[in-house]
C-alpha cells in the first residue's frame, strides 16, 4: 500500500451505492478480521485490507470478476461486530454492485441473477419437478409473473 | 391447542424445486400445531441475498418490496422456511424503513404494477414462529416419539442470527433457539466448536467452502453426534452431497445424515421417515432410525 495518490472520486461513487458509504466509517481496528471465515481459510482474504484499499480507492484492484471480494462467504459476522457500523459485507457488496456497472460479473453470479430475471427463480423448473412433487402429494408448481418483475426492474 | 395461527408461507426457490422434502415436512408437522398455511400466489425469488444482491441493490430491494406487498396485501405474517429468504426479506424491511429516499425509489417502481410497499409485514422464520408463537408446550404435546437417545450435531447457519440489529432473534454468539426446540422433541442438542462456522455456500472459492464443511464435521464427529439438524436448504445443500464430495476430493467418510428441522419434528409427530421426505437424502437415516426402534422397545420393557 505505497500509492500515495487518494482516489476520492471512486469513494464518491460507492457512496452513491446503497450500504457503500459505510466505508467511511472504518478505523483499521481488524475486528472484522478475527471473525471472518474467509479469512480464516484463505491467507489472501481479509476485511480489513478491502476496507483500506477501499478508503484508497484502489479501484482496479477491487473491482473485476476475479477480484478478492467474491470469495467473501456473506456469512454477516463482520457485520454483527463491526465497531464502527461499517457493515463491512454490505461495503463489499456494494464493490459488486460497481462490478456490474462496470460489465465485470463473474460468469456464475451473471447467469444466476439472469434466471431470476428470465424466470422469476433462482432454481430453474424441468418438467420432472412437478412429477416429483406429485409424488409427493404437493400442489403443482404455479409460473411466476415474470413480467411484472421485468416492469419494476427498469430504472 | 393453541387458538389457529394463519400464516403465509414464503417457500422460496430451493425448497419446493431442488428439496420438496422440506416443503412436505412443513405441511405434514404444521398440522397437528394448528398452524394454517394460506399459500398465496404470485411470489417471485426472495431475491437471493448473495447473487442477485451482488448484481444491483436497488432491483434486490424492489423485487423483495414487491413479495412483501403481496403479503401486505393479506394481512397476514410471512413465515420463511429457508435462511436466505428470511435474510432478504427481513434486511430489505429494515433498510427500506432505515432509507425513507430508497423506499420512495421502490415505490415509484412499485406503482407501474399497481403496488405500494408500507412496511407493516412481519417476517419470521418458521422456526422463531415456533418458539413464539406456538410455544414449546404446545411443540411438545404434538410429540409422540420422542426422539430418545438421538445426538443432534446444531447448525445454525449465518443469516438466521446475523446481523442481530435486524434479525432480533437470538444471541448471536451464544444462541439457545435451536437447542431448545430440538430438546422439546425428546433429542439432544449437541454443541460443538464449529456450531457457528458458515456453510461456505456464498464464496466463490473451489476448496474453502469444501474445507468449512469438512471443520463442521469433523467438530460434530468429535462429540460423537448422530446426525446434524439445520433449517436452510442452502447449508443443506453443502452437506448432504457435501460429504459425497469431501469422500470422493478429500477422502474422508462422514456419514452423518443431514436432517431440516421439520423433518426431525415430523419423526417426533410419529411420522415415518418416507412421510417427511428422509429417503431422498443422499445421506440415509438408517442408523438413526434402528436406535429410535431400540430406544422405544427399552421404554416398552420399563
Ligand atoms: S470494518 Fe469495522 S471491524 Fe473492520 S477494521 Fe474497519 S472498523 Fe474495524
Ligand atoms: S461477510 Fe465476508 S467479510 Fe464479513 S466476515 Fe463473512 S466472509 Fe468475512
Amino acid at each position: 500500500m505505497s500509492d500515495k495518490q487518494l482516489d476520492f472520486e471512486f469513494r464518491e461513487r460507492l457512496n452513491r451505492i446503497v450500504g457503500g458509504d459505510h466505508h467511511n466509517y472504518c478505523y483499521q481496528c481488524g475486528a472484522c478480521v478475527a471473525v471472518c471465515p474467509a479469512a480464516r481459510f484463505s491467507d489472501e482474504f481479509n476485511p480489513r485490507d478491502i476496507l483500506l484499499m477501499t478508503l484508497l480507492g484502489r479501484e482496479q484492484e477491487l473491482i473485476s470478476a476475479d477480484s478478492i471480494i467474491w470469495k467473501c462467504t456473506n456469512c454477516y459476522s463482520c457485520y454483527e461486530r463491526c465497531p464502527q457500523d461499517v457493515r463491512p459485507v454490505e461495503v463489499i457488496i456494494a464493490l459488486k454492485n460497481m462490478c456490474t456497472q462496470q460489465g465485470v460479473l463473474p460468469d456464475n453470479v451473471d447467469k444466476f441473477s439472469e434466471a431470476i430475471i428470465q424466470t422469476g427463480r433462482s432454481v430453474v423448473i424441468t418438467s420432472t419437478i412437478n412429477r416429483r412433487r406429485q409424488a409427493l402429494g404437493l400442489p403443482e408448481l404455479k409460473d411466476v409473473p415474470v413480467e411484472e418483475l421485468k416492469i419494476i426492474l427498469d430504472e | 391447542m393453541a387458538e389457529n395461527v394463519r400464516v403465509i408461507p414464503f417457500w422460496g426457490c430451493m425448497i419446493p424445486v431442488k428439496y420438496p422434502q422440506m416443503e412436505l415436512s412443513v405441511r405434514k408437522t404444521m398440522e397437528p400445531l394448528g398452524v394454517e398455511l394460506v399459500d398465496m400466489d404470485g411470489f417471485t425469488c426472495c431475491p437471493d441475498p448473495i447473487y442477485f444482491k451482488a448484481r444491483d441493490k436497488v432491483q434486490w430491494l424492489t423485487v423483495a418490496a414487491r413479495n412483501l406487498c403481496i403479503a401486505e396485501e393479506a394481512g397476514l405474517d410471512i413465515i420463511t422456511m429457508c435462511s436466505g429468504c428470511t435474510s432478504t426479506l427481513l434486511e430489505a424491511k429494515f433498510i427500506l424503513a432505515e432509507e425513507p429516499e430508497l423506499k420512495e425509489k421502490v415505490n415509484q417502481r412499485l406503482k407501474r404494477i399497481g403496488k405500494e410497499y408500507k412496511g407493516t409485514v412481519t417476517i419470521k422464520h418458521i422456526v422463531v414462529m415456533l418458539r413464539d408463537d406456538i410455544g414449546m408446550e404446545i411443540l411438545s404435546s404434538t410429540v409422540k416419539r420422542p426422539l430418545t437417545g438421538i445426538k443432534v450435531g446444531i447448525h445454525y447457519g449465518c443469516h438466521l442470527l446475523k446481523p442481530s440489529q435486524i434479525m432480533h432473534i437470538d444471541d448471536a454468539d451464544y444462541p439457545s433457539l435451536l437447542e431448545n426446540l430440538i430438546q422439546t422433541l425428546g433429542a439432544t442438542p449437541l454443541t460443538h466448536t464449529e456450531k457457528l462456522l458458515c456453510c461456505g455456500k456464498g464464496c466463490l472459492d473451489d476448496n474453502m467452502p469444501l474445507q468449512m464443511t469438512y471443520e463442521i464435521f469433523a467438530s460434530m464427529e468429535a462429540v460423537g453426534a448422530d446426525c446434524m439438524g439445520l433449517i436452510c436448504p442452502t447449508c443443506f445443500n453443502s452437506f448432504d452431497i457435501g460429504q459425497i464430495l469431501i469422500s470422493r476430493k478429500m477422502n474422508r467418510i462422514f456419514d452423518l445424515p443431514v436432517i431440516y428441522f421439520c423433518q426431525l419434528l415430523g419423526l417426533a409427530q410419529g411420522f415415518q421417515p418416507e412421510e417427511v421426505g428422509l429417503h431422498l437424502h443422499r445421506i440415509k437415516i438408517d442408523k438413526i432410525m434402528e436406535k429410535l426402534v431400540k430406544s422405544e422397545s427399552v421404554e416398552f420393557a420399563l
